[in-house]
């Protein structure tokens, strides 16, 4: 189990934060970047955030008719695609805990014309409000170091999940090559604030999702977690040199 | 990164856009509402996967059953325009195909009939008078571009058949043919006839 789990106390970036404080601390980062979120994401990943989601689209097995979880789905990327790729006979729930983020996705998809096979859900990834083995797919995509408790978020999504169905964890990890590491953190802790600052006018956000990303489990850690919940075949992909990674697992 | 996704992307990105270029494709792709297809071509390691629904989604999915599975070279892709040649290609063994051949012949059908009003798309950035003027000149080199290829490709021809002599003239490969085919013709004639006088001498 996650050392995290067994303390009141957890972590928010670098700082060491009351489990109870954590989850309105993070909803005040995205609050505060809901606006201009895919803005950033485009800006800050070069537009590769992209490539990673398309990948993550790849290996979700998702086709026509399958309910489909969206967790931390944001601006509600993953959303559209799968809200097309299972058609009207299937169902995407986007669900996030963070109200601001929940309403910029759903006028995103609104305007996009994407209604009909698509419901939002504030959700808390830790409790969800769904009934056992009811989706085909879950996804969370660079939300799980949001959470403040990830092995109860991980249990409640392998409780949700259909047997034979599968959760795709998206998330930044650790860079495979030392090179690579050292540039990264270059990037992380001395663009990312400054281009913050710049675009919607607060560093103190990205110095966060600097500093989370730091602080979430690499790979094989993260894999174990997966596995300790009941998820089998539990696999990692990494992408862009292990600076985000893709981690499948089944429940049977 | 991952290669095939930002080919798949790229690919995506830029069916999607020219479908958009006519107003009429929407009506067509409606056809294929709920379909999957998917397309291995031979240059190409990954196969693609397209979902059509009101817009076109390619995936890189090789796990997943799909209405209609192609394969094929690249060389043929262009062919596969017309509907009319999907089943001369299969004939031919230049395409194989597995499920729903309508589903195939509707992406073809989708794809030949684009009707794109350039002119109209780009005049909304430039104005009537330059867009028409940009129009006309492309048209122009093109109409150009093709006869001077027509042109290069006679003189070619010309000067390899006659003056050079480098590659014998269509009539005379047809007069060797037709020659070849005689000597064949002549030849098994003579061994029968030759066999049968075996025969007879044997008894």
């Amino acid at each position: 189990m996650n050392q995290q789990s067994d303390t009141n106390q957890t972590h928010f970036g670098y700082k060491t934060v009351d489990k109870d404080s954590k989850a309105s601390m993070v909803a005040g980062v995205f609050h505060s970047v809901a606006a201009k979120y895919d803005l950033m994401n485009d800006l800050l990943s070069m537009g590769i955030h992209r490539i990673w989601k398309r990948f993550t689209i790849d290996c979700s097995g998702v086709r026509a008719g399958h309910r489909v979880l969206d967790l931390a789905g944001g601006t509600g990327d993953l959303a559209a695609k799968f809200s097309r790729l299972v058609g009207e006979k299937g169902q995407v729930i986007l669900a996030d805990i963070n109200d601001s983020m929940l309403k910029v996705g759903r006028d995103k998809l609104r305007d996009k014309g994407i209604v009909g096979n698509v419901d939002y859900v504030q959700a808390n990834a830790e409790c969800l409000p769904f009934p056992d083995n009811h989706f085909d797919l879950i996804t969370i995509a660079f939300g799980l170091r949001n959470v403040t408790d990830k092995d109860k978020a991980l249990a409640s999504m392998f409780r949700v999940l259909k047997p034979g169905g599968r959760l795709l964890v998206l998330e930044f990890s650790k860079p495979e090559i030392e090179a690579l590491s050292k540039a990264y953190d270059l990037y992380s802790f001395h663009v990312l604030p400054k281009v913050g600052q710049l675009v919607v006018g607060d560093a103190e956000s990205y110095q966060y999702l600097a500093e989370s990303i730091r602080m979430h489990p690499d790979q094989d850690t993260l894999k174990g977690m997966m596995e300790d919940v009941g998820f089998e075949q539990v696999t990692y992909h990494n992408l862009t040199g292990g600076i985000v990674a893709l981690h499948r697992g089944f429940k049977f | 990164m991952p290669m095939p996704q930002l080919l798949a992307g790229a690919l995506e990105l830029a069916l999607n856009k020219v479908l958009a270029l006519d107003p009429n494709s929407q009506k067509r792709l409606a056809e294929l509402d709920g379909k999957r297809m998917r397309i291995k071509l031979q240059e190409m390691p990954w196969p693609l996967t397209f979902v059509f629904s009101s817009r076109i989604d390619v995936l890189m999915d090789q796990e997943q059953p799909v209405d209609c599975a192609m394969a094929l070279s690249l060389s043929h892709l262009n062919e596969m325009q017309d509907p009319a040649n999907i089943s001369a290609l299969i004939q031919d063994k230049k395409l194989s195909l597995n499920g729903d051949m309508h589903t195939a012949q509707s992406f073809a059908a989708l794809m030949k009939e684009l009707d794109i009003d350039w002119e109209e798309h780009i005049s909304r950035y430039t104005g009537d008078v330059i867009a028409h003027e940009s129009v006309r000149l492309v048209k122009n080199i093109h109409q150009r571009a093709k006869s001077h290829f027509l042109q290069l490709g006679q003189i070619i021809k010309d000067g390899a058949l006659q003056e050079k002599q480098l590659v014998p003239h269509p009539l005379a490969i047809e007069d060797f043919s037709q020659e070849v085919n005689r000597l064949r013709a002549d030849t098994a004639r003579f061994e029968a006839r030759l066999n049968q006088l075996e025969q007879r001498a044997k008894r």
